[in-house]
């Protein structure tokens, strides 16, 4: 499914300091990614753009109302 | 009417982290997106508050966290007993298992204060600035550093890490033949 916009959220990579104890010298900053990383990856269930579907619709559907 | 043109599509692209900062704050998959659910609507419903322009993500994490510290203080009203250790001894998804790596690493980050948890996976994972992070959780920058700071030597003592730059062939490899896993 395409989601509109590509996500830039994938890992640190903004913050390239050497001094960055969570950094690509951290085995605990390694560990973090992989686990996270794990759960981004994951198909997102459709029920997310159904609700956001509804909201719209539902919002226009106010504002429609609202004309009268 | 939306804030601007392609904010539900905006809102949809963010569900990925949302999903993965709620799994790690709730430790439990279905509560998670029980969590995410809330906070789209919640941001569908103020997102007149919302600059476009501005960091949408933390906006959303802002809102699901509020929600998520919410629903806590409901449930600890709700059951006046150790929830906590409950919740977490449920926390287990099977069907989510990774590596035996990996694994123990999710039992070690659920065994940290909650606190200390968000502050780790704010700045190690989702890629928020501490500044950022000190803004999602409003509380000062210092206090973010020092969270995650606790949580890091936590994590270490939990998992035996010794030595945080052995950076070696086998942690290269592990790291080459995960992500082949997981492609």
């Amino acid at each position: 499914m395409n989601y509109g916009k590509p996500n830039t959220h994938r890992g640190p990579d903004k913050r390239g300091k050497d001094s960055d104890p969570l950094g690509a010298n951290s085995e605990i900053g390694r560990k973090l990614r992989q686990y996270y990383d794990d759960l981004i990856t994951e198909d997102i269930p459709d029920r997310f753009s159904d609700l956001l579907n509804q909201l719209e619709q539902k919002s226009s559907a106010k504002t429609a109302g609202n004309k009268d | 009417m939306s804030v601007y043109p392609g904010f539900r599509d905006d809102l949809l692209a963010t569900v990925p982290s949302l999903r993965a900062f709620a799994v790690s704050l709730s430790k439990n998959a279905d509560r998670a997106d029980d969590l995410v659910q809330e906070a789209l609507v919640k941001a569908w419903d103020k997102q007149a508050s919302y600059q476009p322009g501005t960091n949408l993500k933390a906006w959303l994490f802002t809102i699901l966290r509020n929600e998520f510290y919410s629903q806590m203080r409901k449930r600890k009203r709700e059951v006046e007993d150790s929830d906590g250790a409950i919740t977490g001894r449920l926390s287990v998804h099977p069907a989510q298992e990774g590596s035996v790596d990996l694994k123990d690493f999710r039992r070690a980050l659920e065994q940290l204060p909650e606190d200390q948890r968000e502050a780790i996976i704010l700045i190690g994972a989702s890629g928020f600035s501490y500044e950022e992070a000190a803004e999602i959780c409003d509380c000062a920058v210092g206090t973010i550093k020092s969270r995650v700071s606790r949580a890091r030597t936590r994590l270490q003592e939990i998992l035996k890490i010794t030595g945080e730059n052995d950076f070696g062939p086998d942690a290269i490899s592990a790291q080459i033949t995960n992500s082949v896993f997981t492609a």
